[in-house]
């Protein structure tokens, strides 16, 4: 690890590159210098989170929908990068995390130091509540507005992960390889199609921009060739890995990437009309036990070094929004798909969540 | 006997004699309010989320009312299925319960002891396993069975574990070990006296087991009926992995996507849970009825030395489907999952490319599961003593005490039994949270989750064995002036020492494989195995779930092997002694 030094020169020097990036928005700038935080450099990135305090506190607990070698997986590489700082951390689903944290802190329980939701409702529902603490990062110049909460400083998008079709390459013939969305509903699909099941953000995102693009029919019409719902990517290309099922129309790439590795007869489908993507948000908790552990971890986090590791880990695999990302395994950047996301119309999307809630169960016969 | 042996050396002072007394009354108050706070606590909470209607996700409720269990009219087709799984389970696994237990305690069937261990096995395995197992065997697809029938010129698949017989088939496999070691702990204290009577007045070996063995051992097989038929209520992993690609959904598959989905609809997870109350306080009341009308004695004063009987060259027939039992419940779902766990992707035919050692690599090295696995025995063994040593005391005092509220007292231990793990673990997180002392997200509110949720699997367990115990063994420590205590430790406890155990090593494999609660309860530093391994397999792949199911299933294994070899060596150092 290279070695860090706070001085007041580095200070000074920090502040000053700060004050000096052209490309900051000027009330991102405002609202850095508002928080009245030094801002210094620690191995590659900026964060404005006291290291030499972060590290007294020497621990922060991490709550996130993650699976558990995902999340194992950060924590070990922001440890290598911090070692005297341990990460642990509470897994769960993304509702049932939300539960919990909201139910412990009904009971004045602050536990959770950093919090990491699926899904956008979810964290705008805790963002009113007053469950972020703000923590404005001067990682934030290298996001785009609409990939950072509003205001700045609550959650950022850790990343997004987008789907496309996925189809077993030995159970469909040639002349039935889907090619776009519309395809789906063939009968040729009868029982043999996957999606997730309502408690995913990301099935929510494809109801909603599907439904955007081709109408109100689209997924009626769908409902016909009685899809089975899983609760993972993991379970859904298992399943068609196997030839259990044929399709899976909710096939994410970070999915497809990980089946492909092992070898399964599965191909991947980029529709010309959009990938659906949804975004993965993490903030700093309010009232967190370990504030400045929290703080450099978002930083690093938001970094080069952390967007790196998440998007090359096998058990992540999220594209990162960030502006000067490198490409994805595969060599492809975010950029390099046209990317269906509901970033304009953020409150419609977040109010028809009960409206999909009732179609997505009824057609999965729940 | 040493009892009364013993009592001759007790001080008769009546001051003495009170003071025990008074201990007693003390020792019985502490476990019944024990029990009430353990149960009452968190189902106050639950009972408050089922009736909330106000604002979501806001604590406490904001508003009051019955909507949520109006809602539950709106899912009959999840209400028959549970229900039709439910008996059709409970049923095969009593007949594989008992049959096993008649079997191996009453005959002289070759290979007795080493069947009787394994007997044992599935219990130790956790349903998810075994779900998974018949899943790679059974899928209408890609399971193994299937491939191989397909291979051979068939064309549709020869079975289907996806189908509602195929659920209750795997969940009937593995409950029918418990139902075994409940019904055959029960009739290990039988005195076979009855049966050789009923022999030597010339009935049929079958007839004797129908009429005099079955009748004898009901407590035991009622108590296990009751049981079974509650875990396969809450049953979770065996409907979620089998039922889920069927579009076929029970209560607690329902209730986890409704509390998974966002908004959460905990409320209507509550109603649904709490529902299930009377389901189970009915089967509940049929069992008191029942074991209340005539009396069940078989173990008295009167000495006996268990007897089988001989079943001449039937027993190789009868040793064949204990030993069928033990491959389709143990030895093909183990075998299944090695298989499965040492191939990239899981196919029927093996293929060296597809060969990989990676994923027990992977399951071996993740630093959390290895410490989650050091917990969860700890925990284990901890729920276990303490839970034999309340439950054994609870179903004394539920049975044999006089202080009023004794029958309540049972229904009340039931409680964390009917209802869905999953559910009552959010009345548990409510509870535990707003509980003035900071035990939150630490082993302790595990230890009393496990203690909470497993109270009924260690009264059912000691029950039926009570039951069988005559009251004049303890009567007659009383009239020489023993105290209750003391007639505790020297005449009950030895006579229930059989039951004692098996309920130590059901309560503590119950424990290590727990999942339900755990998921809500457990913090950053009291993380247990079996999360991981579902986590594993919703979020990683069946192969390394399976890895890692085998690993948890192989440490069991090792610890119970050191519990038997413990246990006997203890029972043999005491046997020396006297």
């Amino acid at each position: 690890m290279k070695k860090r030094t706070t001085t007041r020169r580095t200070f000074v020097k920090g502040s000053l590159a700060v004050a000096a990036m052209p490309l900051l928005a000027g009330s991102l700038s405002q609202q850095l210098a508002a928080q009245g935080r030094p801002v210094t450099k620690v191995l590659d990135f900026n964060t404005t989170a006291d290291v030499a305090k972060a590290e007294t506190e020497g621990e922060f607990t991490y709550y996130s929908h993650d699976s558990e070698p995902g999340i194992a997986g950060i924590l070990a590489a922001f440890n290598k990068d911090f070692p005297k700082i341990k990460g642990k951390y509470v897994r769960a689903q993304n509702s049932t995390l939300f539960s919990r944290t909201i139910a412990e802190r009904s009971a004045n329980k602050f536990t959770a130091d950093v919090i990491q939701f699926s899904e956008p409702a979810t964290a705008l529902d805790f963002q009113k509540r007053g469950g972020y603490t703000r923590h404005v990062s001067p990682q934030a110049e290298f996001y785009a507005a609409e990939h950072l909460s509003n205001p700045v400083g609550d959650y950022f998008w850790v990343g997004v992960t987008f789907a496309g079709l996925a189809y077993n390459t030995e159970k469909v013939k040639p002349e039935d390889a889907p090619t776009g969305w519309k395809d789906i509903s063939k009968p040729v699909w009868n029982n043999g199609v996957n999606v997730k099941m309502s408690n995913s953000g990301m099935q929510f995102v494809q109801w909603y921009e599907l439904r955007k693009l081709y109408g109100d029919k689209f997924w009626s019409d769908f409902a016909k060739v009685r899809p089975r719902g899983f609760d993972s990517r993991a379970q859904q290309f298992e399943r068609l890995a196997k030839g259990d099922d044929k399709l899976c129309v909710l096939a994410e790439y970070a999915g497809y990437l990980l089946v492909k590795e092992r070898g399964a007869p599965v191909e991947f489908v980029a529709p010309a009309d959009g990938l659906p993507a949804a975004p993965l948000l993490a903030g700093v908790a309010d009232k967190c036990p370990n504030p400045e552990a929290a703080r450099l971890f978002i930083d690093w986090h938001m970094s080069q070094r952390g967007q790196n590791h998440q998007q090359t880990d096998k058990f992540l695999y999220y594209g990162s929004v960030r502006k000067d990302a490198p490409a994805m395994p595969g060599g492809k950047r975010l950029a390099d798909y046209k990317l269906l996301s509901p970033i304009k119309d953020m409150d419609t999307f977040v109010a028809s969540r009960d409206a999909f809630n009732k179609e997505w169960n009824a057609m999965l016969g729940l | 006997m040493a009892a009364v042996g013993g009592v001759e050396s007790q001080p008769a002072l009546p001051d003495f004699r009170a003071r025990v007394r008074l201990m007693e009354m003390v020792a019985m108050a502490t476990i019944v309010a024990t029990v009430a706070f353990l149960t009452l606590y968190p189902i106050y909470y639950l009972l408050q989320a089922s009736f909330d209607v106000g604002l979501p996700d806001t604590r406490p409720p904001t508003a009051y009312g019955i909507a949520n269990y109006a809602k539950l009219l709106d899912y009959p087709a999840i209400i028959w299925n549970t229900l039709l799984v439910t008996f059709a389970a409970t049923a095969m696994a009593l007949v594989f319960g008992f049959m096993a237990a008649w079997i191996l305690t009453r005959t002289n069937v070759p290979f007795r002891r080493a069947l009787d261990q394994l007997m044992t096995v599935p219990y130790y395995v956790t349903p998810l396993l075994g779900a998974l197992a018949w899943s790679f065997l059974g899928a209408p697809e890609s399971g193994f069975v299937n491939q191989v029938w397909r291979k051979l010129g068939g064309t549709e698949a020869l079975i289907d574990m996806t189908s509602p017989f195929g659920i209750a088939w795997v969940m009937a496999l593995f409950e029918g070990s418990v139902a075994y070691v409940m019904i055959s702990a029960v009739m290990q204290s039988m005195d076979p006296a009855l049966e050789e009577a009923s022999q030597v007045m010339g009935a049929s070996r079958r007839r004797t087991m129908w009429r005099i063995t079955l009748p004898l051992v009901m407590p035991g097989v009622l108590g296990a009926a009751i049981f079974v038929f509650a875990e396969m209520l809450g049953s979770f992993a065996v409907p979620l992995v089998l039922g889920t690609p069927a579009r076929f959904y029970v209560i607690t598959t329902a209730i986890y996507h409704f509390i998974s989905q966002y908004p959460p609809r905990i409320p209507l997870a509550a109603a649904m849970g709490v529902s299930l109350f009377a389901v189970m306080f009915a089967m509940l009341w049929l069992y008191r009825w029942l074991t209340s009308r005539t009396s069940y004695v078989t173990v008295t004063g009167k000495a006996f030395r268990p007897r089988l009987m001989d079943m001449g060259g039937l027993r190789w027939w009868l040793f064949g489907i204990v030993a069928f039992y033990v491959f389709l419940s143990a030895v093909l779902p183990v075998a299944t999952l090695a298989y499965a766990a040492s191939q990239k992707i899981a196919v029927a035919f093996p293929a060296a490319a597809n060969f990989t050692l990676e994923h027990f690599r992977q399951a071996l090295s993740i630093n959390a599961v290895r410490v989650a696995m050091w917990n969860s025995l700890i925990l284990g063994a901890v729920t276990a003593t303490l839970g034999v040593a309340i439950t054994g005391m609870l179903a004394w005092i539920i049975l044999r005490s006089k202080i009023p509220g004794r029958g309540a007292l049972e229904y009340l231990a039931m409680f964390p039994q009917a209802v869905p793990r999953l559910v009552f673990a959010f009345g548990m997180m409510w509870a535990w949270l707003v509980f003035p002392l900071p035990i939150y997200g630490t082993f302790w509110v595990l230890l009393i989750a496990y203690l909470t949720v497993f109270m009924p699997l260690g009264v059912r367990a000691i029950s039926g064995v009570i039951l069988q115990l005559d009251k004049s063994l303890d009567e007659c420590g009383q009239v020489c002036g023993a105290s209750f205590l003391y007639r505790l430790r020297t005449i009950t406890a030895p006579l229930l020492r059989p039951g004692l155990l098996a309920a130590w090593l059901l309560i503590f494999v119950a424990s290590v494989r727990e999942l339900g609660a755990s998921i809500l309860l457990m913090g950053p530093d009291s993380k247990v195995m079996t999360p991981a391994i579902v986590e594993a397999w919703f979020s990683t792949s069946s192969e390394l779930t399976a890895a890692m199911a085998l690993i948890q299933t192989l440490v069991i294994a090792l610890v119970i092997l050191a519990f038997g070899l413990l246990t006997r060596r203890v029972a043999h150092h005491g046997a020396g002694a006297q």
